[in-house]
């Protein structure tokens, strides 16, 4: 049997072949018959949505979990001044995420249909073609958008006044005091500027952890989430999902002041910076935003990047000496703007440098990208926020691998390495230059970046940085030169045959070198990493670095991507499964020493870990996972010593501080995200936990147990 | 030689023929879970298995457990290939034709299967009726003791 919306289709089609032949006057007719045809191709494309991507962004394209929504002020911010054929593009290039299946080109048509009706586009003038180049929001009919259910204006400013003096007297953050933290406080992102996640807190210990308790809860707003709160001075500073920034009492976890930055999207900052009186924020579109820390109330703004062309942010700066430095996400386009990491004053917000981590040709390493047109150079972005060594006035950042993830999809080989991407680069913050760059995986073929946290260790006179990506390589480099010094792999990868202990130079596995369009490359771990955006800690006492790991596979098929200006993407399809010989557990805290880089211990358990691990004075590990447990491990037997349940997953980046003498722990519960999350979705299916329920936990110990 | 001594030699062999015997036999484990997946799949490709093998000599034994499938099992196999990189069929397995149940077979092994086992180098799989491909599967490796 025919199916009905075709013929509807086909005799859409036809009437407007008649239409094209028809006399002038009739151009009404005409409109309305294309009308007819987008609405027809739109209810097509609801069955094909619903069939294909609703199971990640939701029956109404609300958002899920496993999927960002597509509907709203959301979508018209990324997608507004774009077309349905750079649209069409993207989807077809990166959707589903488990491959094209049986879809057809008229099916992926026909979705975008279905997205542009649901998000108010009934003004097309022509059927919708895979050339239909007409700019999206304006085309969107008002009288649609009174048809739809009205939303109430989003809070934008201070909708909460207040300030910290009432509660504390204020002393500015300085320089110097975020070079060696008071033991109380957690003034930055990994608590001080070498990334060590540690705190100097004694008071809970190995001997009394087993009493900690609930102190105070806070609710946060709803959204993707993965924060890293601020404490200094006893003020608890919040970044929450759609770039709304709270400061709580840390001893009661009142309220004092909330700023709503914008856009209010229900997206994902995972931390925020503080200098002298100013808490700093990146925002989901791309900019700097400075607010008072004593009221909240804005001091100044400025653009990092053109969201309009797919720049963003998901972390925060940091603040070294008074240049606010910060990364960049979302570059993966085929347009002639690259990725770059700046450095802003902090008084004002004023430009001071960018280095670009793209070279482009006639540059230094512009020769590592297989002759490939400037346009077409994509990815290198920075992602995760970096760190500082003030005496070597050197910021170290990790970059992201080259776009799209398959060297055959960007026109490339294996060999075409493209500097500056998947490496360590260490910047000068006076001149913004770069000092040294040391590139881990060169020309990366599976969404395995090296981008995430870098972590500066003194051992002797010998000064390091330690870093681990996706591949679950502990990487230990001279951070004065960059000269590599050592590696060992925390979990089980074969991606390379290969890595040289002298040099720390990967060998691809050959089936990778070789990975053709559409061919499946098996391979561990998976994208979502062996390890991913969740900090490790470094527990100087005992020389341990502590991390939170994962065990999953992939599989990969690389897609075609057209080099168009305005294309580009991620391009390919993935589908994932178990790591073998982990028996089933995702979740490994590894412990390995900063010296030997030797496994000391390890925990494995079937939930995945979805916080950074933190370590304390006290000879204790905090992290926690999808099972909504949160536990403390004994730093240096592994042992677990103390959990708890909370209302959902636990994510995000745990704290310690303390008041008036008493320490306290804190944690907070949230969802979402991309591959750390996805891939416990489709394996760990047993595992439920709350859709909702951000918050905050803030546990300490009750009075006589100490 | 002494009536006692040589009584003492054939108590000694005798205690250590099972230790021998014993000595001889590898002992392996497989977690079945399921094949690769996405978000599409993940309602269609379920269930997971433990199976137990032993070694001795050539011979495999295999013996395991299955159950949570979509739909009914097929056919089942030994492959070949390293950890997470599917390579062929080399022997095949009685499997029960239903959403759970028993897999198990007796094999011989060939010299280079044998290497092959001890390098984490042989996984099984179970195909179903709804997923032809596969829809359960795991490497074995030498069972923890």
């Amino acid at each position: 049997m025919m199916d009905f919306r075709k013929i509807w289709i086909a005799g859409g089609g036809a009437c407007l072949l008649f239409a094209a032949c028809a006399p002038r006057d009739s151009a009404p007719e005409q409109a309305a018959e294309a009308e007819l045809i987008f609405t027809a191709q739109a209810e097509a494309g609801a069955a094909a949505y619903t069939a294909n991507c609703a199971a990640c962004h939701g029956a109404e394209l609300e958002g899920t979990i496993l999927g960002p929504l597509l509907i709203g002020q959301s979508f018209v911010r990324r997608w507004g001044t774009q077309t349905p054929s750079l649209l069409l593009g993207n989807i077809q290039s990166n959707m589903p995420p488990g491959g094209a299946g049986n879809m057809t080109d008229e099916d992926y048509l026909n979705i975008v249909a279905h997205m542009l009706a649901m998000n108010g586009v009934d003004s097309v003038s022509n059927a919708l073609t895979r050339a239909s180049d007409f700019v999206i929001a304006e085309n969107i009919s008002r009288v649609v958008a009174l048809r739809r259910p009205p939303e109430p204006p989003a809070p934008q400013g201070l909708t909460v006044a207040g300030n910290t003096e009432d509660f504390v007297p204020f002393a500015p953050l300085t320089a110097e005091m975020l070079r060696d933290p008071d033991p109380a406080d957690w003034p930055m992102h990994r608590r001080n500027f070498f990334g060590h996640s540690y705190s100097p807190l004694d008071e809970i210990s190995t001997e009394n952890v087993a009493g900690l308790s609930l102190e105070w809860v806070w609710n946060m707003h709803e959204g993707d989430s993965e924060p890293a709160p601020l404490v200094y001075n006893g003020i608890v500073y919040l970044i929450n999902p759609g770039n709304v920034i709270q400061a709580l009492d840390g001893k009661t976890g009142e309220l004092i002041w909330e700023h709503w930055t914008g856009p209010a999207n229900r997206q994902d900052m995972r931390n925020i910076a503080m200098y002298e009186d100013k808490i700093i924020q990146a925002t989901t579109d791309a900019r700097l935003v400075a607010l008072d820390a004593r009221t909240g109330e804005q001091v100044w703004e400025t653009v990092i990047a053109d969201n309009s062309k797919g720049f963003a942010n998901s972390s925060g700066p940091i603040v070294a000496d008074g240049m606010v430095i910060s990364g960049l996400a979302g570059c993966a386009r085929y347009i002639p703007e690259d990725c770059f990491v700046s450095a802003y004053d902090a008084d004002n917000g004023e430009l001071l440098w960018q280095f670009e981590t793209i070279a482009e040709a006639g540059q230094p390493g512009g020769d590592t990208w297989g002759g490939l047109d400037d346009l077409f150079r994509a990815g290198g972005e920075t992602w995760i926020t970096g760190s500082y060594d003030p005496e070597l006035r050197l910021t170290y950042w990790g970059t992201a691998q080259q776009k799209p993830w398959v060297p055959v999809s960007r026109h490339m080989t294996i060999n075409d390495v493209g500097l500056f991407t998947n490496a360590t680069i260490a910047v000068n913050v006076d001149s913004g230059e770069l000092d040294w760059y040391f590139q881990h995986v060169p020309a990366e073929a599976l969404d395995l970046d090296e981008v995430f946290e870098r972590v500066l260790i003194d051992r002797g006179e010998e000064k390091f940085v330690y870093s681990i990506g996706k591949h679950g390589i502990l990487w230990k480099n001279d951070r004065v030169t960059g000269e590599f010094s050592g590696f060992t792999e925390t979990v089980f990868q074969n991606t390379f045959t290969h890595i040289d202990p002298e040099t720390g130079a990967v060998t691809y596995r050959e089936d990778i070198q070789n990975a053709q369009l559409d061919e499946w490359t098996s391979a561990c771990p998976s994208s979502a990493g062996g390890k991913d955006w969740h900090s490790m800690t470094y527990h100087p006492p005992s020389g341990l670095i502590v991390a939170p790991l994962s065990q999953t596979c992939l599989e990969n098929a690389a897609r075609e991507v057209a080099l168009v200006q305005g294309g580009g993407g991620l391009a390919a399809s993935r589908k994932f499964f178990e790591m073998p010989g982990t028996d089933g557990n995702l979740g490994k805290v590894g412990a390995y020493h900063a010296d030997t880089l030797e496994e000391v211990w390890a925990h494995e358990q079937r939930a995945s870990l979805h916080t950074g691990t933190i370590s304390t004075a006290g000879g204790l590990v905090f992290v926690g996972d999808l099972d909504r447990r949160f536990k403390a491990f004994d730093i240096e037997t592994g042992e677990i010593l103390w959990q708890t349940r909370l209302g959902t997953s636990v994510q995000g980046h745990p704290v310690s501080f303390a008041i008036d003498g008493k320490q306290y722990i804190a944690v907070t519960t949230a969802l979402g995200g991309t591959s750390p999350r996805t891939v416990p979705g489709v394996i760990a299916t047993e595992i439920t936990y709350p859709r909702w329920g951000n918050a905050i936990y803030v546990f300490s110990l009750p009075e006589g147990v100490h | 030689m002494p009536a006692r001594s040589i009584c003492q030699i054939l108590l000694t062999i005798l205690l250590m023929v099972p230790v021998l015997v014993w000595a001889q036999t590898e002992t392996y484990r497989a977690r079945l879970s399921p094949m690769p997946t996405t978000p599409q799949t993940v309602d269609s490709i379920t269930g997971e298995g433990e199976v137990l093998l032993s070694l001795e000599g050539n011979m495999l034994t295999v013996s395991g457990t299955f159950d949570g499938m979509s739909t009914v099992a097929t056919v089942a196999h030994l492959h070949n290939g390293p950890p997470a990189q599917p390579g062929p069929a080399v022997h095949q397995l009685v499997v029960t034709a239903a959403t759970g149940g028993e897999i198990s077979g007796e094999i011989e092994l060939t010299d280079e299967q044998v290497e092959a086992l001890r390098a984490n180098s042989l996984y099984l799989q179970i195909h179903s009726e709804g997923n032809p491909a596969g829809e359960l599967r795991g490497w074995i490796f030498a069972r923890a003791e």
